[in-house]
């Protein structure tokens, strides 16, 4: 089965379909926005008594309504060779299945763009209504192993992103410079970007404290050779640390603060950092 | 400006290479500056990881030591080698040939019975007893040897080699055939000493157990060349109790029955140093054999050639040597990503 997540956003859609998000459009009887005279709004069913009896115009006053609407929900996966580790390609998956299943069951649009060095065509699914579209997708995900040596294709999926403003999940492992990072969150800034970072507890956390290995980078072909010993690691997990510090103080500057996904995760966590908002 | 002298030290360091060509394989051995490693583990991105100098040192020192046992092994496949030298040395002692007698009767014993080759208390058993610890005590002497018996053997010439004279004295366990022919023998045993300079007294020993007729020119020539090259002779006289004596004159004289005596005049007649010893038994021949010990004791100055080493052998220990610290650095390396991480869990 799949897990589901709730997702709510502080903004409100220009959208004009129907749906479950704060809408900009008047319309609807759920969200109320303020009151107009009868004259200009005809809606009989729609009078507000206790209001018209305080108009000091002694008009009859209607209640009016904002309409609520669907958003687009992106998933935008970094598909560089450095996501080929271990089994983040398996997560990225499994969290791409349930936004989209999240998606649907919410009414929303879904649309997923996987990037290389440029986006990948058979990872390109526009914004529409998938109900079951998507497990074939997933499946791709699943058993694709990304060869690509950078992930330059970021730079240019918001020419490929909706008009309007939408949420996107922003997944990847965020191994760039930091000026390239906010580079690309420039380029997004007119949506409303959730970064997922990728990091795997075998990057850094679960390192063994004694051992001897070259560790090779598919990125840049460059290999290391490491004599690790317990300082050894402290240091490398005080690098990520370091690393995950200054990404964090980026993410907030434009807008939102990181999810870190890894293999253990669950649906829930995601609702509940949308609820921590 | 006058050319130095060239030494033995000198020449020590002559290293030369039996196949050169190999050395075109040399920039091979920069191949673990730029290869990549066999086995190496994914990670996700290098860039983020801290640099460690430790772990810098280590990983260029395993790439040096892999380019060195290359190195080694072109090298070794080079087989080089150390260049012939010649060293000079100074000596006590003499140049002496051993001309043993080899003729049929040394195989019996003094009291003239046969016993079979290989029986102790024979002639030439007793001989090379002696002999060999003879040479043992001489060691600064140069050794040579010819065995004769109706013609002579070439066995080995003028050596500084222990090794090799004792090998050639023990290689007359062989049983004796034929007679006493000295005269030739005499002829191989000088002419040992014609091609070498005279760097110190020297000596043939003549080790026999009988004599023969040399004829009148013979004994010209023989007496000519012990005169050329400074020879003095001993001989070694192994007597049976039946033979006759050196000294006093035989009842029944005779060239043909009594032969020693006459070919004892003939050596006393030659002019040279010369000493006979009687052995009618294993003491005496001991006592011969000392007497001859203290005789020869004057310093000489002679040249040793030192053969090509082959260093090859050396490089290849150098190689395996790396080659092992090598597979010992592999052994302990972790070679898959599973491993890296069953290890921690």
């Amino acid at each position: 089965m799949i897990e589901e997540f709730h997702y709510q956003i502080p903004w409100r859609t220009s959208s004009a379909h129907p749906g479950r998000h704060l809408g900009r459009h008047s319309g609807g009887e759920h969200d109320f926005q303020g009151h107009a005279p009868l004259i200009s709004r005809p809606e009989a069913h729609n009078i507000d008594v206790h209001a018209s009896l305080l108009d000091p115009f002694q008009q009859y006053v209607v209640r009016t309504f904002r309409q609520r609407s669907v958003i687009n929900v992106t998933v935008i996966a970094d598909l560089s060779a450095s996501m080929g580790f271990q089994n983040k390609m398996a997560t990225l998956a499994k969290f791409t299945e349930q936004a989209a299943y999240s998606a649907a069951r919410s009414g929303d649009h879904f649309g997923f763009m996987g990037c290389g060095a440029d986006i990948i065509p058979e990872f390109y699914m526009p914004p529409r209504w998938y109900k079951g579209g998507t497990a074939e997708l997933a499946e791709s995900l699943r058993h694709y192993h990304p060869a690509s040596t950078n992930a330059k294709g970021l730079l240019t999926v918001q020419e490929y992103c909706p008009r309007h403003r939408s949420l996107i999940f922003l997944v990847s492992d965020f191994h760039y410079p930091l000026q390239d990072i906010a580079t690309l969150f420039d380029s997004l800034l007119k949506h409303d970007v959730i970064p997922v970072v990728m990091w795997h507890p075998d990057e850094y956390e679960q390192l063994p404290e004694w051992g001897l290995f070259t560790l090779s980078d598919p990125e840049t072909g460059r290999e290391k050779t490491l004599l690790m010993r317990p300082g050894l690691k402290k240091k490398i997990i005080q690098a990520f640390n370091a690393q995950r510090e200054q990404l964090k103080h980026l993410f907030i500057r434009n807008g939102r603060q990181p999810f870190y996904l890894n293999d253990a995760f669950e649906a829930d966590q995601m609702t509940r950092y949308f609820y921590e908002q | 400006m006058p050319a130095l002298p060239q030494t033995g030290e000198e020449r020590a360091v002559d290293i030369a290479l039996t196949y050169p060509w190999a050395l075109l394989l040399l920039p091979l051995s920069l191949v673990p500056f730029f290869a990549r490693q066999a086995k190496s583990l994914r990670y996700s991105s290098l860039s983020i990881l801290p640099f460690d100098g430790l772990s810098f040192l280590f990983s260029n020192g395993v790439k040096l030591l892999t380019a060195l046992v290359m190195l080694l092994l072109i090298v070794s496949l080079t087989k080089p080698y150390q260049k012939e030298q010649t060293v000079e040395r100074m000596g006590k002692g003499a140049q002496i040939v051993i001309l043993l007698d080899r003729s049929a009767s040394m195989n019996e014993n003094f009291a003239g019975r046969y016993f079979g080759g290989g029986a102790s208390e024979s002639k030439v058993a007793m001989a090379r007893q002696l002999l060999s610890e003879f040479v043992l005590q001489r060691q600064d002497d140069f050794f040579g040897m010819v065995s004769f018996s109706t013609a002579p053997i070439h066995v080995l010439p003028l050596t500084q080699d222990k090794e090799a004279i004792l090998a050639a004295i023990r290689a007359t366990k062989t049983r004796g055939r034929g007679v006493t022919n000295i005269a030739p023998g005499l002829y191989m045993g000088l002419s040992y000493f014609s091609d070498i300079p005279v760097t110190g007294s020297r000596v043939i020993l003549l080790v026999s157990d009988g004599a023969a007729k040399i004829d009148i020119d013979t004994q010209t020539t023989l007496t000519q060349l012990f005169h050329q090259n400074r020879v003095m002779l001993y001989w070694v006289y192994l007597r049976n109790k039946d033979s006759a004596r050196l000294d006093t004159k035989p009842a029944n004289i005779n060239e043909s029955t009594t032969p020693e005596y006459f070919l004892h005049q003939y050596f006393q007649s030659m002019g040279i140093p010369y000493r006979s010893f009687e052995a009618e038994n294993p003491q005496a021949l001991q006592e011969a054999i000392k007497a001859i010990g203290e005789l020869e004791n004057k310093p000489i100055r002679y040249t040793e050639k030192i053969p090509r080493k082959d260093l090859a052998e050396t490089c290849y220990l150098w190689t395996l040597a790396g080659l092992f610290l090598l597979l010992l650095i592999k052994y302990f390396e972790v070679k898959t990503e599973q491993k890296l991480i069953k290890r921690y869990l």
